[in-house]
């Protein structure tokens, strides 16, 4: 999922480092707010991809980081978190910039005739 | 595999997390481990994700919150603590192996011929024992000893 730009500067598209993994995550709370355990059945259901436990948790805590997403109270021994306002743009961003570039491949692809 | 085993596989993978990781997802951690393996995911699978990520959390740098002198740590802690989760996962995956080589039908797969039972001299194998040590859990080792195969 490494789309960006090739200038070197950070651009607004925060996630294009992420991983596909933090990518998949943020689409699954941008649905509502999850814990792990349904963020990987909806992510498994969604993108037909699934995470590890481990990779999840990756995630997580690097979009936590990030502030794209935040923990809500525990509800026994789950967490659920939720995607946040700067989360939702950033993935907005991502989407725009992963599909100018689907966009730009495809027409490649035509004028290629492959 | 049963599940105590599982589950001390499982609680092994996330023991190799740092303590911080483990007090904030420990508990849910585990408990999703249990559901995911309930599911039918492997339960290697599970406790090798889990010591992956072990390995990531420890040389992903922090951000530094408090600019407070800490005493100075050994350099190669990081390192050592990703070998050792690397190496546990080394060890859990020929567990695994072990396991599932012992509980199947590997001696009618066998492409040898059978041979009779050759005695087991004590002397060769475990003092005292006049009969083969029975491999319960692990791979037999066959060592061979003038063309005759010997289980100790």
């Amino acid at each position: 999922m490494a789309v960006g730009r090739r200038d070197g500067k950070a651009g607004p598209d925060v996630l294009r480092r992420a991983g596909e993994a933090s990518v998949l995550v943020l689409i699954s709370l941008a649905g509502g707010p999850r814990h792990g355990y349904a963020l990987i059945q909806d992510i498994k259901e969604l993108a037909g991809v699934e995470l590890g436990p481990g990779t999840l948790y990756g995630a997580l805590d690097r979009l936590e980081r990030l502030g794209l997403i935040e923990p809500l109270p525990a509800e026994d021994r789950r967490h659920p978190y939720r995607i946040t306002a700067p989360g939702a743009a950033a993935l907005r961003v991502h989407l725009d910039e992963v599909e100018r570039v689907s966009a730009a491949g495809r027409l490649r692809l035509q004028l290629g005739g492959i | 595999m049963d599940e105590p085993r599982v589950a001390r596989l499982v609680q092994a993978a996330l023991r190799c997390y740092p303590a911080r990781w483990q007090r904030r997802h420990g508990d849910e951690a585990a408990e999703l481990a249990t559901l995911l393996i309930r599911d039918g995911t492997p339960a290697g699978s599970v406790a090798l994700s889990y010591l992956a990520g072990a390995a990531r959390e420890w040389l992903t740098p922090r951000p530094v919150r408090q600019p407070v002198r800490r005493p100075r740590r050994r350099p190669g802690r990081r390192l050592s603590a990703a070998a050792c989760a690397l190496l546990a996962a080394a060890c859990s995956l020929g567990v695994s192996a072990g396991l599932l080589a012992s509980a199947g039908p590997a001696r009618a797969a066998s492409p040898s011929p059978a041979r009779p039972p050759a005695p087991c001299q004590p002397a060769r194998c475990q003092p005292g024992s006049a009969e083969p040590v029975p491999a319960v859990g692990r791979p037999q080792v066959i060592i061979r000893v003038a063309g005759h195969g010997r289980s100790c």
